[in-house]
């Protein structure tokens, strides 16, 4: 059969010109690894480096570091004590930023003066020395309040501390007795809270509920998407250059017709695209995001591979030439990835905009991949997506032959 | 037998091939000689499947093509004007790859493309990449494609353009022996002495339509002339055309810029009487050529111009 050879020699192409073929699959799987790097694992594994230069060593210093090294921040902080060498490791980068409490800080806080935490953030980092910037700053804020709120409690600790030799019982018990009434005088301000904030997680009948994947299994499907588009209009610029060149028509003399030709370029294709949403999905994978059923995940690449060599064949049998044709289906490709959910997550789309996703082969992809990975569906599940790329797929292929053959015979080509 | 009958195909305005008819019989060299542009390329296009006409019909073996394609072209061998082989890959990979497109598979394939690159001097290269082949050799690798299935019909749409002589020698050479082992072979060149050296017959083509069909001793019978004078001179002025003009026994094909070319009639006095009266009838003439008649001097007589303009 003409197709077989057609897709024999194409992989044989594929086979002899090794650096060519590494090129191909460079894109996806750059983009794959990139993206997989940055948000692999999901963002409850970031852990902040935060260096602590304690000049004060005092008990109130200590608590502060002991508590960001506790509970929830302690397990998104990594606290390090360090001394003056704490700027060194900044220069070389080692750290999201460092906090330097100055010597003599506890004594002004107690004593009411105004007083300074430094913190040195790390330029090379965008977002996370600002974490460490903003909880720096809550705290000033909170030790702020307290300082106003507990000013006499405050000046009467720096006293006894301040003295010779251990406080005595009746000045602790009358510092004791001033905090608590304090508290009980702003217990009426304070507790409750006029506001509290409850999270509640909406189930809806369409979409069940939405598993906690981490952000690289939000977006990698529909990047893989968008990266096997790229890698079809790569393969099948092959029959801009058969055009170009003469070889389409030459291979036209021997009993092949422009059916035969385009299939067995779309064999070829979706070959290549297959091959490369699979080695995306094994970077994914390796980088913790589960796919789904395995059945399903291979049939949706499968279709995905058919619905991406269906349009970019056609797109190539429709235009003039190889710069057209670039042109063109990158538009395609761009549009396609932004509407159909490539850059974001479909559920976040204006509604407007919603109409005009499913127009696009990118959202039945990525819809049906959010169907496996999101909401842990199965093959069931995503047999209407299947059906429409593998539809779409089969109907571009066929419109793409009739349209290639017509402009042969008529000597357009 | 190739039978093309009526043959026409248009561009829009352009008539590209208009009315053609000729028949290629079994077995014989038939050569379509024209200028580029003429329109041989579309006709072997029309021929070989790959060119829908606009009338006419090709009947190969008494068989449409149109009808019947991957019938027909089975039997066909087509060599065409640009080298059409994939560059990325070895000599024996695209006659593999083109073997393979005709039913070849296994040792007969592997035979085949052993003998054929053989018989063009490339067996050597065989596990070569094509790109590291010279312009000659991707030439005889093209013609190879052609030969691969051993077609009963082989078409050559200008087969050595841009090659060297040698290169150019082995092609017609493997031409005339593929041609002797029974093959009919329909060869398009602008090469006067290729298709001189290498047709049975001829049939020189210009603006579309046949001018003239016959072997080589016919077409220069029909010129109707024994030889053509080329004379460069000042015959932009309209006087010196005139007195040319009555000279006896010559007759004017064509007056170009500078220059004036001459037919010396069959049955008129003859060269030796005619070139003094041309010289000594005071014409500025600054050199003067003799041409024997040949397939050039036939088409300038049917068309005024050179092969070569």
């Amino acid at each position: 059969m003409a197709a077989l050879a057609i897709l024999r020699r194409d992989l044989k192409r594929y086979l002899r010109n090794p650096l060519r073929t590494a090129l191909l699959f460079s894109l996806p799987l750059v983009m794959a690894a990139i993206f997989a790097v940055v948000f692999g694992g999901g963002v409850d594994e970031i852990s902040i480096k935060v260096l602590l230069w304690d000049e004060d060593e005092s008990l109130l210093s200590m608590l502060a570091g002991g508590a960001a090294n506790s509970g929830e921040a302690g397990q998104q902080l990594d606290v390090v004590p360090v001394g003056d060498e704490g700027l060194a490791m900044m220069d070389r980068g080692e750290a999201s930023a460092l906090v330097h409490i100055p010597s003599g800080f506890t004594d002004d806080f107690l004593a009411g003066r105004k007083t300074t935490i430094d913190v040195v953030k790390n330029p090379a980092e965008r977002f996370l020395p600002l974490i460490v910037e903003e909880g720096a700053g809550i705290g000033g804020s909170v030790l702020s309040a307290a300082s106003r709120v507990f000013r006499p409690e405050l000046e009467q600790i720096h006293g006894l501390m301040s003295a010779e030799g251990f406080p005595s019982d009746l000045a602790v018990a009358g510092l004791s007795s001033g905090v608590n009434s304090r508290l009980n005088g702003l217990q009426e301000i304070i507790f409750p809270p006029i506001i509290t904030l409850e999270t509640v997680t909406v189930a809806t009948e369409d979409i069940g509920e939405v598993e906690d994947v981490g952000i690289l299994a939000i977006f990698l499907p529909g990047l893989a998407v968008m990266g096997t588009l790229f890698l079809a209009q790569s393969a099948t610029r092959d029959i801009l250059r058969d055009r170009e060149a003469g070889l389409l028509r030459h291979l036209l003399t021997a009993p092949v017709s422009p059916g035969d030709y385009l299939l067995g370029k779309c064999l070829s294709v979706i070959m290549v695209t297959a091959a490369g949403f699979a080695l995306m999905t094994v970077v994914g994978a390796a980088m913790g995001v589960s796919w789904g059923p395995p059945v399903a995940t291979a049939a949706l690449i499968l279709a995905t591979a058919l619905a991406a060599s269906g349009t970019l064949l056609l797109i190539m049998s429709l235009v003039g030439s190889e710069r057209q044709g670039d042109t063109l289906t990158t538009i395609v490709i761009i549009v396609w990835s932004m509407l159909g959910g490539a850059f974001m997550p479909l559920d976040q789309m204006p509604g407007f905009l919603r109409p005009l996703s499913t127009s696009t082969l990118v959202f039945w992809s990525t819809d049906a991949f959010n169907t496996l990975i999101l909401h842990g569906g199965g093959l069931a599940d995503i047999l209407p997506n299947l059906g429409v790329l593998f539809a779409a797929g089969a109907v571009f292929l066929g419109t793409g032959a009739f349209v290639l053959g017509r402009r042969i015979r008529r000597g357009a080509i | 037998m190739i039978r093309i009958d009526r043959l026409r195909k248009c561009y829009d305005a352009l008539v590209a091939v208009d009315d053609i008819s000729f028949d290629v019989h079994d077995g014989e060299i038939f050569g379509l000689l024209g200028p580029n542009g003429a329109g041989k390329t579309t006709t072997i296009s029309m021929i070989c499947g790959v060119l829908q006409p606009d009338g006419g019909r090709v009947l190969i073996d008494e068989r449409n093509i149109w009808v019947e394609p991957k019938k027909v072209k089975r039997d066909l061998g087509v060599v065409p004007q640009e080298i059409a082989v994939y560059e990325d890959l070895t000599a024996r990979d695209n006659l593999s790859f083109w073997g393979s497109l005709y039913g070849l598979s296994g040792t007969e394939l592997t035979h085949r493309i052993d003998e054929t690159l053989s018989r063009v001097g490339l067996a050597e290269r065989a596990g070569d990449k094509v790109k590291t082949f010279s312009g000659g050799m991707k030439r005889r690798l093209n013609l190879c494609m052609g030969l691969l299935h051993r077609p009963k019909f082989l078409l050559l749409d200008e087969p050595t353009v841009g090659i060297d002589p040698q290169a150019r020698l082995n092609i017609l050479e493997v031409i005339r022996e593929v041609a002797a082992a029974g093959t009919t072979v329909l060869y398009t060149t602008h090469y006067m002495d290729e298709a001189e050296q290498l047709c049975d017959r001829i049939a020189i083509i210009d603006h579309g339509r046949i001018l003239a069909l016959g072997t080589l001793a016919e077409l220069t019978r029909r010129a109707g002339e024994a030889e053509v004078l080329r004379l460069t001179g000042p015959f932009a002025d309209e006087s010196l055309r005139e007195r040319l003009a009555c000279i006896p026994g010559a007759r004017i094909l064509g007056f170009g810029d500078g220059s004036a070319v001459l037919a010396i009639e069959l049955d008129g006095p003859g060269l030796l009487e005619i070139l003094p009266r041309v010289l000594e009838a005071d014409l500025g003439i600054e050199d003067v050529s003799i041409q024997r008649p040949n397939l050039q001097s036939v088409f300038i007589a049917l068309t005024g111009r050179d092969l070569r303009d």
